[in-house]
């Protein structure tokens, strides 16, 4: 069974079309990476993904549950929510909670799990991402890396099925860049978990997944093996990995 | 290039889409207060203590607000209720009767209401539109939680037992403050204001009904306009100005409509 399923779909804001009929497929334990240019739909993808946000055509399958209308409301995505984990760009700690509780929290929300065992979770997590020691800190005395860390932590420490990374490292230095995208190779290596990660760091993500594709004007132009990304027989693909100036990439952009 | 037609066409069916979201954001939380009820203990749903939390910002931090609040507008509007009359029959008898009526069954729910949704509704904007611009909304959805459970029905409930019992203060003390002054100004003996001989138990039903009405309105109201809060900053102030005008209008249409359905009710015998 695949994790995840995606067949024509389409997503529009207002007269923009973001994602065009877009078809996908990745299997159970596959990591996927997701590339592109700025405003490409790629944090779109996932939040369709996610459920969070429903595609004006198309249908969503994930982890076996069609997630998109009209098979489901709101109401029942919450247990198929909580077999998947989601890093987000702009990390949406809860700010009235400090890191613990934020890392506690999809635990406490599954109900049923004793308070000891949390909070064994917890500082395992904790412990894993390098924030041993700051278990009560408020959101607002972390630093960015923190805050990423913190995220990862929450977005893992229940296990999930599969997983969503939104820019893991952006904002980023290339230490911890690399200490987080080594954090979550070993935590998919752990869980066996499905990754589906879209970032603007091509080299270090090709490190974390198997594949990557390629979106750009709304469609995936091209999706093949992470190793080699960077000799791609797309000419765009190669451009944008690259960063050269000169090229298809450009005279399309202008 | 949209003609004019096209964009009053939009605007009105932009507003439309609102009310069908704000009446939908209605049912969710009439249904999230029977999970809530349905819930065991030991299930997801908000923090233990999160509704004596909510009570205690919207009840006892605007106290004193509502009292001052109240307090003046009751010895203005008895002040003026007695200049008029010292001008027309000079006779006062009924100045205290008549403002009980008027204060129980109208000037103290609808007052009171008026500030908590200036103070409430902008909190609770200000509060759900800085979670939604953050994607912390998006967060809660992730953990399986639904906002309108953990988010908006707390606040629902604890708005509407903590207008009902500001009211009863409110009036309490607008009445009082009324007392004060025509006593003062006007010598008006107290136990000839204080006479709530004419109050009949319809009109503290009007009172109870209208505050309940208004100390639900609010929330739902507030909530809806932190919800659809997009962008940054600017979108929360949005969200707050929205709460803002949108809960005060709330309540002065349910005055209307309840006022009115009073009067069809008892036949204009209120």
């Amino acid at each position: 069974m695949s994790a995840l399923v995606l067949t024509h779909v389409t997503k529009r804001y207002g007269t923009r079309l973001v994602l065009d009929d877009i078809s996908l497929e990745l299997a159970r334990g596959a990591r996927l990476g997701l590339i592109g240019p700025a405003a490409s739909g790629k944090s779109v993808l996932l939040k369709l993904v996610a459920g969070l946000e429903q595609p004006d055509a198309g249908t969503i399958t994930v982890l076996g549950d069609t997630i998109t209308r009209p098979h489901v409301r709101e109401v029942d995505l919450g247990e198929l929510r909580k077999r998947i984990g989601m890093l987000f760009q702009s990390y949406a700690l809860f700010d009235f909670l400090d890191v613990a509780g934020n890392v506690a929290f999809p635990l406490e929300q599954r109900g049923g799990i004793p308070a000891a065992e949390i909070a064994e979770r917890v500082a395992a997590r904790l412990r894993a991402v390098g924030l041993a020691g700051s278990e009560r800190k408020l959101v607002g005395e972390l630093s960015g890396g923190m805050k990423k860390r913190t995220g990862i932590a929450r977005a893992t420490v229940a296990d999930a099925e599969l997983v969503l990374y939104d820019e893991p490292t952006a904002g980023l230095d290339p230490v911890t860049t690399q200490k987080i995208y080594d954090l979550l190779a070993a935590d998919q290596q752990r869980t066996g978990a499905s990754v589906l990660a879209v970032s603007s760091d091509v080299a270090a993500l090709a490190e974390l997944v198997d594949e990557i594709a390629f979106l750009y004007r709304g469609k995936i132009v091209y999706r093949g093996p992470a190793r080699s990304i960077r000799d791609a027989p797309d000419p765009l693909v190669r451009q944008f990995v690259r960063g050269e100036l000169d090229g298809p990439l450009t005279e399309a952009i202008g | 290039m949209s003609g004019p037609v096209e964009r009053v066409g939009a605007a009105a069916l932009d507003r439309l889409r609102a009310a069908r979201d704000l009446w939908r954001l209605y049912v969710s939380t009439i249904a999230g207060l029977g999970r809530a009820l349905a819930r065991r203990r030991d299930h997801a749903g908000p923090p233990r203590g999160e509704l004596g939390r909510q009570m205690f910002h919207i009840g006892n931090r605007s106290l004193g607000f509502v009292i001052v609040t109240l307090g003046f507008i009751g010895m203005v509007v008895t002040f003026e209720a007695c200049l008029q009359l010292s001008r027309v029959t000079g006779d006062y008898s009924t100045v205290g009767g008549q403002m009980i009526r008027l204060v129980i069954s109208d000037f103290g729910p609808t007052l009171t209401a008026m500030m908590l949704a200036t103070r409430v509704g902008a909190g609770i904007a200000a509060e759900l539109g800085s979670m939604k611009v953050t994607e912390q909304i998006d967060a809660l959805r992730m953990s399986g939680v639904l906002p309108v459970d953990y988010l908006i029905v707390p606040r629902f409930i604890a708005s509407v037992l903590m207008t009902v019992v500001l009211t009863v203060i409110g009036t309490l003390v607008m009445y009082g403050a009324g007392g004060l002054t025509a006593w003062r100004s006007f010598a008006v003996n107290p136990s000839l204001y204080f006479d709530i001989s004419l109050v009949r138990p319809r009109h503290v039903a009007i009172g109870v009904l209208k505050a309940v009405a208004f100390g639900a309105a609010i929330p739902i109201v507030a909530g809806f306009c932190g919800l659809r809060a997009r962008g940054s900053s600017e979108g929360v102030g949005w969200a707050t100005t929205a709460a803002v005008v949108g809960s005060s209008f709330a309540v002065i249409a349910l005055d209307f409509v309840i006022s009115a359905a009073a009067l069809w009710v008892t036949g204009g015998d209120l």
